[in-house]
């Protein structure tokens, strides 16, 4: 593999990713509503319901510590079904991609594109629920006010991610092993619903090779008063993880699709 | 003047099959040149390393001077493609395909579309999805699509297979009025009368090698048959649809 087949074009994958934009600014009701309605149910249901019960985690009202978290579970559920379901079914069902290929648009830079199209809806969701928590008063901090950043980061990562595992895979059947070995895993066991803090060192060891545990520390950092440190060293995390990544579906995509 | 197409020892192998076999070929600027051939013959895949769909594995390619195998971008941004599956954009209009095509491009578009729209006499229906054209309307509509770029080179994998008569001749058409305008015409087709009406220079592919070449008379007189179903079995031993 050559430089040239690497190295994606600005310019080319701004273009791909305006195509994205076009598509959602004319589907973007449908689209919007029922992803939102999941962390908004959830967070009546634990923060609200459960919260009544269970007061205050490590000395945070529950249904904050809840609400924090979940702004990091929408990025990923909204990023992973873009790159999951909607890329497979670009590339296998409709073949836009082989048309987008026959321009100057070359893999890498669909790579590229795809993946901060996943970021960009990712935010979209993120920063909606975010103001949501903040309609409850939920948050604290003035800081909440750069989590769409952040944001983009964890849509970024869990993109690449859903990129790669679909630049794999030869049908949708293996989307079930995705959700229900990774995904759903890591929507229950990041801190999310309840720290970690007291359970054994190793659950920590594992946590934090998983990026929603990196992406719950900041939103929760954010919306409660951050730790700048804290908040750069997990944004780092996410960042080199998704850099890394981008060489699998740059490849395994060019096998894929051009022959 | 320079050829628009030129192939050298051209080889794609997937596997062990080998899909094209030492192909040599030149393509005139200017003129529409076909591939004719059965299915499995390696006419797509020769159109797909044109266009950079395809690895080339051996021998040299070069697409309107320059170098398939390493000046992909450049290449892509000079040629149009219609490819033989239907690959337009689902979730967008007629006149909005044509518009992210001139996004991918970079190219501004605002009169081009309108043009095209008149060109393939698709206007009436710009504001439609995909879904809802007849067969003979989305081939025009790639058509227009390869279009939007005003290519040099125009490559067309089986313009008309799958269309009913009328549709074939609107599409005919289209290609000779393109052909008029200067721009070269590269087809594949496995229909005779199609080879016969539109192209002025052909090759013959049959098991991934060119097994004839030349104009569609010449080959009439040279092999003495009185369509081009008889040169095909004449020169690959077998009929060309089995």
């Amino acid at each position: 593999m050559t430089a040239a087949e690497i190295i994606p074009s600005f310019p080319a994958a701004t273009r791909v990713w305006r195509r994205n934009l076009r598509v959602f600014s004319k589907v973007w009701k449908g689209a919007l509503l029922p992803q939102f309605f999941d962390p908004l149910f959830y967070l009546l249901a634990l923060g609200f319901g459960l919260g009544t019960y269970l007061a205050t985690v490590n000395g945070i009202p529950y249904k904050q510590f809840v609400g924090a978290g979940l702004m990091s579970s929408a990025v990923m559920w909204a990023a992973t079904f873009e790159t999951t379901w909607n890329i497979f079914f670009k590339m296998e069902e409709t073949r836009l991609y082989d048309s987008v290929l026959s321009t100057p648009v070359e893999v890498q830079d669909l790579v590229l594109a795809e993946v901060a199209w996943a970021a960009t809806r990712a935010v979209i969701y993120g920063t909606t629920f975010t103001l949501i928590v903040a309609i409850f008063g939920l948050v604290d901090s003035p800081w909440a006010i750069l989590t769409p950043i952040f944001l983009a980061l964890g849509g970024a990562c869990f993109g690449m991610l859903g990129l790669a595992f679909t630049s794999l895979i030869k049908t949708m059947d293996w989307y079930s092993f995705y959700y229900t070995l990774f995904i759903t895993p890591l929507f229950l066991f990041s801190g999310i619903f309840y720290p970690l803090d007291r359970l054994p060192d190793w659950v920590h060891v594992v946590a934090w090779f998983t990026p929603l545990y990196h992406l719950v520390q900041i939103t929760r950092g954010l919306v409660l008063g951050p730790d700048a440190v804290s908040v750069l060293g997990n944004a780092a995390w996410l960042v080199a993880v998704t850099a890394a990544l981008f060489v699998i579906p740059a490849r395994a995509l060019r096998r894929r699709l051009v022959a | 003047m320079t050829a628009a197409v030129r192939a050298r020892g051209l080889v794609k192998r997937y596997g062990a099959i080998v899909a094209v076999d030492q192909v040599d070929f030149e393509v005139p600027s200017g003129i529409c040149f076909g591939f004719l051939g059965p299915n499995g013959a390696g006419k797509t895949t020769t159109m797909k390393m044109i266009y950079g769909l395809a690895h080339v594995d051996e021998g040299e390619l070069s697409v309107l001077g320059l170098d398939a195998r390493r000046q992909r971008r450049e290449v892509k941004a000079r040629i149009g493609v219609v490819p033989q599956e239907q690959n337009l954009d689902r979730e967008l209009t007629v006149r909005e395909n044509l518009a992210v095509q001139a996004l991918y491009h970079g190219v501004r578009s605002d009169g081009r579309i309108e043009e095209l729209l008149d060109f393939t006499l698709l206007r009436e229906r710009a504001e439609a999805k995909p879904v809802e054209l007849s067969g003979g309307m989305k081939r025009r509509l790639l058509i227009a699509r390869a279009l939007v770029n005003e290519p040099d080179l125009v490559v067309l994998d089986e313009p008309t297979t799958g269309l009913d008569p009328q549709a074939r001749i609107a599409v005919w058409r289209l290609l000779e009025g393109l052909r008029s305008q200067g721009v070269t015409l590269l087809i594949t087709t496995h229909y005779m009368e199609e080879a016969e009406r539109i192209c002025d220079q052909l090759v013959i592919m049959d098991g991934g090698r060119i097994v004839s070449e030349g104009a569609p008379n010449e080959l009439l007189q040279r092999y003495d048959e009185r369509n081009l179903e008889g040169v095909f079995l004449q020169v690959a031993g077998h009929e060309l649809r089995e």
